[in-house]
Order: structure tokens, then sequence, then C-alpha cells
């Protein structure tokens, strides 16, 4: 550590702390940032820019940094952390960005000299062809070498959120922020103070503007408030936590960083997300310095003033002894008054306002203690080999002197940081007395005090303070406030200055993090690019991730100029949120890996992992997808193995994730005949339907097997991930548009697990398991149920099939369900009996010809187009939907109608997807498109037909059985050649089903 | 995110409800006589207006009650909240109160600048 340390500093204890940067290991105290620590050891190249390469250091001190981004290697490799914010403890590990092979030298920096190829729109410009080059050339090519840090891998961290309820937010515990809640100790409101620093006193600790307040110096009088605010039994502080968002209806989101400071411990979330709703938002999140453009503007050493000030009463370490500053306005005068103190001299003071402009006590000043001064100058540009070696100074009567300094300070004035203030929807005005942007008219509930208002006096804030505040009813406070330096406030427009020279190297920057020049301003503009928001998209600038917070209100006043408007006229960009960049994991929270989505898991499903299940998300439920015989077999042979095994013998599968709705009530038959297409009035007590629901445009929603117990009770089932929808839907009818209905519905979906067993021996199979009950086909048919009492819990048999062969489907209490599934195993094994999943129970329905709901149809399908009008109760004066089968749409004889489709040479297989079209070959380069009439909805090999079958929705397709067609490939341009045929294809007759 | 005051449970966070579009619009009694223009206006069409909204909600994990709300949606402010058994309330309520991001034009948003 070499650099000057200020012994005042109250922010950095002696303890000292060992840091790595770049592999090298360095020295820091606790409380400094990887930005102070580095400074204190004289380090002033931090990484490469964005596009250029160009070497870059620290250009400020908080969390406007554009350029001084940093991964940090032993958390979790997060890039692009700010160097500036991010505070350093023992063992951290830092490593600089976007350059390669080293800091010092960098290949990559060869762009700055083809910069004439990066200028503003440049990737609308360029790479534009040949055809396949932007995927395989330019666009790995750009990723390589344009960009930031390296995206983390094995990213883990834990972030909770929290909710907060309070009456009055303030955010920014500055002095501003200080006062307001002094003012509030004690009184009936409920006060949240958000502190993005982990110390309180925002200037007060920045800078030495502040002198005394009520004859306190700064650091005990913050102590004081901060004491007297943790005795008050309504005020709370969080600390470590920026506010970023500022929504409608006063809801703002602020992120605190919970190991400030600390090395994380991995076992304990590092983020807290704030979820703050509040009456009233006070906004005392303060000012932030902004730039000038001038040539080479972004060389290591160049350091806003104010933020050489912070380092220095902030974090105790002086950057340099003899910088040189620049300045268009009042305030900078305290960084030579901060040097000074320390025995430091400013090497050269640079002011471009007139003399007699200049105040006379910062004239005196700077003769007193013999400084150089420059009054009506500027900087022309600087130069330096990585660092700043040379500063010109142009005078007033147009001539170019040079200087020796390794340190250049601008000041451009001061932004009111009315970022937050605008996402509330605030409405701001341009302020000529300031040079900025200041709010204005507030939408919300919102209260501006302090620099934030645009107010940067010390001795009219309490007074602005008071007055905003005094419809709170609350006291007034009159504290004294001290100052060092002559508190008025007075600044001239100065955006860039004016550069003679132009080479390759010099670049006078507008956005220091995109690399955006002033000369791509211009040229976007000459392209026609004359509005904000388009100017801004084009060239990039202010899209950084410090969103140009020290650059963005420049580029408007170099615009306003070109364009020759005033800036009020050409207006800001929009503030959106987040304020600052805010990790994908704090907004997770909780919510991650295990804990995104619940995992439903049916009663047997630890038998299915004993039997080697595969399984298959079906919405949140883990459904058996196949089952592995062994460890090598396929899900192929898996498949076939199971479905021909059902068709032979018997299969089970277990279907409990199949949603149950239970219907009961004095209407419930008149409710039922309204909500399915089927008419359930004439069918008999104890018997079941297949039943189709619509919704009211007509299209398919969701079908499902009907019990009718009598005229008062049914039991629905819908598909497994249609369950909620569906009882949305009934609910939503009963509630919406037929009150005086008086019908209940009960989700019983989890209160019956269910097995469906299919297969020519299933009867034998039953008939063992269930010796009480008559399986017999007459006393048993298909489509009918029976209830029983098993073990005391109600149970149900009902004969259906999902197959097309004999199959019953068991509801039982779920506490008896792993019992009987195993108790049927066990007289199964004698009958050849096959556990299967969902893949065979897909391709069983397909060789039965039965759709799959969001298989076969997406959507857009009728009924009528896939053969289901048999089951319209077109008797039934009205259901869901009814009105809409008769529109002159859903006639049209030409819509995708349902059909099967085998491929002419039998060993041919056809992939879903595939469209269905007229031509054998597809022309080798497409220019008129190939009409299309079809696509296929399902496909498999049937291991029964031994050839593959598929199902398709083809336009017009009733019309055309026995066609031979084609059927496109994944690859190539050949197609297969196809007939349309029924799309039943195993025991059209039904006899397996109902004998 | 919105608070929403559920008449039948009281303020719960956006996230417990889920939003059931235009309100009032009422399932014909006899969808037969219709013709498919006055049916497709039914099934189809519903308005999308920028300030005055009425819609539905319901508390999915809550109540799992409908209702209705007056909504401004240029600004997400909730005018009212009543029961489906509740009238309708007269537009004339509201329209005195309607605030809307300022200097924002009737229609659209974009610069503020231009916003005049």
């Amino acid at each position: 550590m070499s650099a000057l340390k200020n012994k005042n500093c109250n922010y950095i204890s002696n303890k000292e702390i060992k840091i790595t940067f770049d592999g090298r290991s360095y020295s820091a105290y606790e409380g400094d940032t990887i930005a102070s620590a580095l400074l204190r050891n004289n380090i002033r190249l931090i990484g490469r820019s964005f596009k250029y390469h160009r070497p870059r250091g620290i250009y400020t001190c908080g969390i406007e940094e554009p350029n001084a981004l940093v991964q940090i290697l032993n958390e979790h490799n997060e890039p692009n952390t700010r160097a500036t914010i991010k505070r350093a403890y023992e063992g951290i590990n830092i490593c600089s960005q976007n350059r390669w092979p080293s800091l010092s030298f960098d290949i990559g920096s060869i762009n700055n000299i083809l910069s004439p190829i990066f200028s503003a729109g440049f990737y609308y410009k360029t790479f534009m062809g040949p055809k396949g080059f932007w995927k395989k050339i330019y666009e790995p090519l750009i990723r390589r070498t344009a960009g930031l840090g390296k995206p983390p891998k094995n990213f883990r961290s834990k972030s909770i959120h929290q909710n907060h309820n309070v009456d009055i937010l303030i955010v920014g515990g500055g002095l501003s922020g200080l006062l307001a809640a002094r003012k509030l100790i004690d009184t009936d409101k409920q006060v949240l103070l958000v502190e993005q620093d982990s110390f309180l006193g925002g200037i007060l600790n920045n800078s030495n503007k502040v002198k005394k307040i009520d004859g306190k110096n700064t650091f005990e009088w913050i102590q004081e408030t901060e004491k007297l605010i943790l005795k008050s039994n309504n005020i709370k502080i969080l600390k470590n936590t920026l506010v970023t968002t500022y929504n409608f209806t006063n809801h703002l989101i602020a992120l605190e960083d919970k190991f400030s400071g600390k090395k994380i411990d991995i076992n304990k979330s590092e983020l807290t997300l704030h979820k703050i709703r509040t009456t009233h938002t006070i906004l005392a999140n303060g000012h932030i310095e902004r730039f000038i453009s001038f040539r080479n503007n972004d060389l290591p050493g160049v350091m806003l003033a104010s933020s050489f000030e912070k380092y220095i009463e902030r974090y105790g370490v002086v950057p340099d002894e003899k910088p040189a500053i620049f300045t268009n306005n009042s305030s900078t005068i305290s960084l030579v008054k901060s040097l000074i103190n320390l025995n430091c001299k400013p090497c050269a003071y640079i002011d471009s306002r007139k003399k007699e402009d200049i105040e006379d006590e910062t004239k005196e000043y700077l003769i007193k203690n013999n400084i150089p001064f420059y009054p009506e100058s500027e900087v022309e540009g600087c130069e330096g080999n990585k660092k700043v070696e040379k500063v010109f100074i142009r005078n007033n009567s147009n001539k170019i002197s040079s200087i020796n300094s390794s340190m250049l300070c601008p000041s451009g004035g001061f932004n009111p940081d009315i970022h937050l203030f605008t996402q509330s929807k605030g409405l701001v005005k341009w302020d000529e007395k300031i040079n900025s942007f200041k709010p204005d008219t507030a939408f919300q509930n919102t209260i501006t005090l302090g620099s934030v208002s645009g107010n940067y006096e010390f001795k009219n804030l309490c007074e602005e303070i008071n007055k905003k505040l005094s419809f709170l009813k609350v006291k007034d406070l009159n504290p004294e406030i001290e100052t060092n330096i002559r508190d008025d406030f007075s600044i001239e427009e100065l955006w860039e200055t004016k550069t003679d020279k132009t080479s390759k190297w010099a670049k006078s920057f507008i956005d220091l993090h995109n690399d955006v020049t002033t000369k791509d301003l211009k040229q976007a503009i000459n392209e026609g690019y004359d509005r904000i928001e388009h100017l801004k998209r084009y060239t990039t600038n202010s899209m950084g991730t410090d969103q140009g917070k020290i650059s963005s209100i420049n580029s408007l006043g170099i615009v306003s100029k070109i364009l020759n408007k005033k800036i009020s006229e050409v207006g800001t960009t929009t503030y959106r949120p987040p304020y600052a960049p805010l990790s994908f994991a704090a907004i997770a929270g909780r919510s991650t890996y295990e804990y995104y989505d619940p995992e439903r898991k049916t009663p047997i499903h630890n038998w299915h992992i004993k039997n080697n299940a595969v399984f298959e998300d079906v919405g949140q439920w883990k459904r058996p997808w196949y089952f592995k015989k062994h460890e090598t077999e396929t899900m192929h042979q898996a498949v076939q193995r199971e479905s021909k095994q059902t068709r032979r013998s018997a299969g089970i599968l277990d279907g409990s994730t199949l949603g149950k709705i239970e219907i009961k009530g004095k209407d419930a038959l008149e409710f039922m005949n309204l909500m399915y297409t089927n008419a359930f009035t004439k069918m008999k007590p104890m018997t079941s339907r297949y039943a189709l629901m619509l919704g009211e445009d007509g299209m398919i929603m969701d079908d499902g097997i009907i019990c009718k117990i009598n005229d008062k009770h049914f039991i629905a089932t819908t598909t497994s991930g249609g369950a909620p929808k569906v009882f949305a839907h009934m609910e939503e009818f009963l509630q919406t548009e037929w009150p005086h209905l008086q019908v209940y519905l009960n989700s019983i979906t989890e209160q019956f697990t269910t097995f469906n067993i299919s297969g020519p021996r299933t009867r034998e199979i039953m008939r063992k398991v269930f010796t009480d009950i008559d399986f017999n086909n007459e006393k048993f048919p298909f489509m009918t149920f029976k209830t029983f009492n098993y073990k005391n819990t109600e149970a149900r048999i009902m004969r259906a099939s999902f197959t097309g062969e004999l199959g019953y489907e068991i509801y039982i209490s779920p506490q008896y369900a792993l019992e009987l599934w195993e108790l049927i195993f066990k007289h199964g094994k004698d009958f050849d009996l096959v556990p299967y999943g969902t893949e065979t129970m897909h391709l069983l329905r397909a060789e039965k010809g039965y759709v799959v709901i969001g298989q076969e149809t997406d959507g857009t399908v009728t009924p009528i187009d896939i053969n289901f009008n048999w089951m319209i109760g077109k008797k039934k004066k009205d259901f869901i939907g009814k009105r809409s089968l008769t529109r002159s749409d859903t006639v049209r004889d030409d819509r995708k109608q349902l059909v099967g489709i085998i491929p002419l040479n039998k060993s041919q297989f056809i992939e879903e997807g595939q469209h269905v079209v007229e031509c054998e070959n597809l022309p080798n380069k497409i220019k008129t498109p190939v009409e299309y009439l079809g696509h296929i909805s399902s496909s498999y090999h049937s291991p029964n037909l031994n050839h593959c079958i598929s199902m398709a929705m083809v336009k017009g397709g009733n019309k055309l059985m026995g066609k031979k067609l084609f059927v496109s490939t994944p690859k190539g341009t050949k197609n297969i050649p196809v007939e349309i045929v029924n799309p039943v294809f195993i025991d059209p007759e039904n006899k397996r089903l109902t004998s | 995110m919105i608070l929403i005051n559920c008449p039948y449970c009281g303020e719960r966070e956006q996230s417990e409800f889920t939003n059931g579009g235009e309100a009032h619009v009422i399932r014909p009694k006899d969808p037969d006589i219709l013709n498919d223009k006055d049916w497709g206006q039914y099934v189809f069409y519903r308005s999308n207006p920028k300030g005055i909204f009425y819609e539905r909600w319901v508390h999915t994990h809550g109540c799992r009650k409908w209702f209705n709300v007056v909504r401004d949606t240029s600004t997400d402010t909730i005018l009212k909240i009543y029961k489906l058994t509740d009238n309708k309330p007269d537009i004339s309520e509201f329209q005195s109160t309607l605030k809307s991001p300022s200097g924002e034009p009737i229609v659209g948003s974009g610069n503020f600048a231009v916003k005049k």
C-alpha cells in the first residue's frame, strides 16, 4: 500500500486484509471497496472496454460506475461486479474482464484501430451476408471479443423475499433522508428508511462540504441520529439495500446484500428482495455527478471530481496527490479543500466559467494556496500510455498548452437522480439553474427532498423538508447546517470540448460502458435517427449496465445542440426498472430448482421406482413413461414389449393423475347437460359415458368419462393436465352465468387412486382380486360401473378402456392403493400381467384411433372435425359451444379432419409433426411454397400390426379416404408415399371392447 | 403487482387472483336465434380501453369467488370492487377521479417531450 491515507476517515478500520487481483495479492483495509483497495495499491488499469478494448480504470465511486467491472472468482464466479460498490474482504479473489491474453496486453484492442467499422449502427450495417456467416463466423467471433465477464457455471445462490407494509418509505439515508427521519421519530407513522451503503450519512461522509450540523461535527450528528432512530419504535433502517424499482400503487422493490464486506456463507441466503408497499414515498436518493466529453476522456486516471473527493473522505485513500481538476460549476472547490487539508495540491484548476462568474471565495482560495488556475479554459484532451500523462488545456484565446499530470478530475455538473421518480410516472422538467432535469409533477404520493429535487443548497434544505412534509403534521426541525464552501450553486452549460486532433486512437466518449463516442451521435443524427429513443437504440448509447448514469443527460445536451433544439424539447429516454442490475437469483427467491414447481406423485410412485420406471412430467405430475425390464432395454423396445403384452394378455397403468370432479346437487343433471356436449337426461343410473367439453367457440377443451350415479350425482374425469382448468371452468359458469343452479363441485383427484387394467385376460385377474364381484359380461357390461366397500372405504370399478381391449378402471382410496396394486400383481403373474407407462398408453390408444386432447386437438378442432358428431346432443336446447358448431366457419367441409395414415412401404416410418402434401418430391430450392394439406399428430410403430400407424389432421380428410398422398420427412426432399385410411387400426367393430 | 380487495376475504396480492376479462358480457339466453355475427360478437369481441375498464377477477388461490372490478388500465388503479350480484356502477362515478401519468395522451405513450 502506498497511496496516501486520510487519517481522519471514520469508516475504514485499521484491520488489514489481503485481496487478490488478477492473481496477485494486495493489502487493503476492512471497509474498503474493491476500487478503493486497488487505488490504495496504485492500480489504475482495471479492465478493457466493451467494444474497442481500450484500457479503462476507475471512473467513479459508486453505483454509476461504467468502467471498473470485475469478476469475483471466489463467490459464484459473478461477472460484471462494480468494483466501486462491492466491498472487499479477507481472501476475495478478483479478476479483470474482457481482455486476452492479459490486462496490459490485449489483442482485442485492435478493434480500436478498426473502429471505423464499429461506428453507430454497425450491428445493423455489417454482417449482412453471405448467408450462414452470421451463425458460424460473426456471432462466435463477436461473442468472444465483445462483451463483459464470463457467466458463472453451476450457479446456485440463495435469496428470500420479504414484504413490508409501511406508511412512509424513505429512500436514501443521506442528509435529507436523515432529516426527514428525525422529523418522524416517535410519530404514529410506520417508517422504513432504506440506504444503499453500509453507513448512513451520504454526502456527509462523501465530501467535506458540510462542516457542522447543530454545532456537532457530521460524524457525531450521524451517530446521534442513528441512535435516535434505533431508539424510536416506528422507524426501521435497512442498510446495504438498494431500491431498484418503483411501481404503480406505491409498490417498491429493494434488494439487500446481506454479506456486504463479508465472505458469503453458502448455507445462508445472500440476498433479500424487499417488496415494500407504502402510502407515501420520500425520495431522498440524491444526485449523480456527470462527466464531460473530451478527447480520450476514458483514459485510466480520469475520475469524476466528487468521486475523487469521496475516496478521500469516505475511504481515506488519496488516489493522486496532484490531480488536475476540470469543472464547469461551483461545487468542485470542495475537492481542492479536501486535498489541501491533507497537504496535497492540485496541479491545475481548470474552470470553464468566465472569470467574473467564478465565486470570489474560490478565486481567493486558489490564489492563497498557490494553485495554477485556468479560468475560461477547458480540457481539450489527455494523452498517455494506458494512463493519463499529459493534459491539454485550451484557454479563452484558443491556445492550447499542456501540463503533466497523472490524474484528471472532471465535473460536468450534477443530475438529480430522477430514475426512481420517473419510474413512478412522475413528470420531470428542465431547470436552467442546475442545468439538468428535476422532478416536477409527482404522479403518486411521492415527495422528493434535497438534491434529487434539484435543491443543491444546504441553506434551503430544512425549509424545503419542513414545507414538503408539513401535510404529515409533524414538528418542524431547523438544525443549523454549517458548510465549508460557499453554498450557492452555479454552473455553465458544457457537454463536450472542442478537439483539433483526429487520430484513430483519439476518441471523445459519450458512453464509456458501451464505447459510444460523440462522433457516433452525430453520425446517427446525420443518418436520420434524430429522435432520442431511436438514437439511443441505434448507437446503444446509455444501454450498458450503468444505464448511462453519468452521461445520458450529456448526450441529450449534445443532441440538442446538433438539432438546434432545447433539451426539454429533445426529452429524455424512458427510465425503466431496475435502477441498477438485479440478479435473477434475487427475483426467483425460493422458487428455484426443486422448489420451482411442486412435484406431484401418485401413491404407487415408490413401486414404480423399484420397478425401473422412467418418469415423464405431465403438468406437475410424475408419471411412469415406460418400465425398463433390463439395463440395456431402449424406450422403443420397452414400449413395443409393453404394448404387445397388453394386447396378448393384460397390462396395467397407474392412472391416478386423472382429474376427478364430483358434481352433486338438485340441478346437477341440468348443469352437466350445459357443460358437456353429450345428453345425460336419458342416460341410465350407474352407467358411464365418454364426454366432450367445448369452449364457447365450439373447440374441444377437454374430454373424460362421466359416471352417472343418479340425476343429482355425477362423477366426471378429466385429462391429467386439464383438471384444474376444467374445475375452474365449471365454477366460473356456476357463479357467473347460472347462479340459480344448485350444484356443488368437489375436486376428488387425490381422494381416489386409479388403475387402468386392460387386455384379454383382465377379467380372469379381476375375478381373482375382487372375489365378491360378478365380472360376467352380461352382469358387468361395457360402460357401466359398480361401487363397493373396500376395507370400509368407498371404491368403484368401471368397465371402460383407453386401449380398445377389455378393460376396467379401479378407483380406490389412496391408503389402500399400494396394497391393492401389489395384490393385483400377485394374481396377475399367472396371467402375464405387465405394468405399462404413458408411452404405451399413447401407442395403444392410437392403434384404436382414440384421440388425445392436446395432441390431435390444438384448440382449433371441433367435435365434427374428429368425427365425434355422435357425441353432440343435438336435441339439447343449449350447451357451451353449441351455437358455434353451426357457424359458417365450423361447418366448412374443407376443415382439417382426423384421418389415419399408413405408409405404402410398410418398412417406412412417419415422424410426428411432418406435413401431409400432394407432391412426391419437395423442390430442391423452395421458391414457391408447397401446398400444405395437414400435419401428422401422432405416429407410432404398431407392434401388433408391425408397421407404422399415424393419425393426422388433413384438410377435407373425410373425403380423402383411400387416397394416395405424401408425408414430408425431417431430412431430404423425398417424401414418403402414404395412404389415407380410417383412423381405427385395430378392432373397428369394438368386439374386444364389449365382449 | 397490485393489491386487490377481495369482497369476501379482504386485501390480497394480485398473484392470488386471476383476471377474467371484461365484465358484464352476458351469455345470450337463446343462442340459437342469434345470427353468426351476433354470436361471434359475444364469443370473440371484447373491449380494450385505455382508462376505465369493467372487468372480472377470481380469487383463485383463496375463496375461488368471482367478482367485478373497475380498473383504470393506464395506471392499474382499482376504482371499485363489487360483487356479481351488485349493480354495474355508472361510469360517471369514476371519470372525475381519473388520473393518468402526467401529460400522457389519451392513446399511446411515448417520449414525454411529445406528450403535450
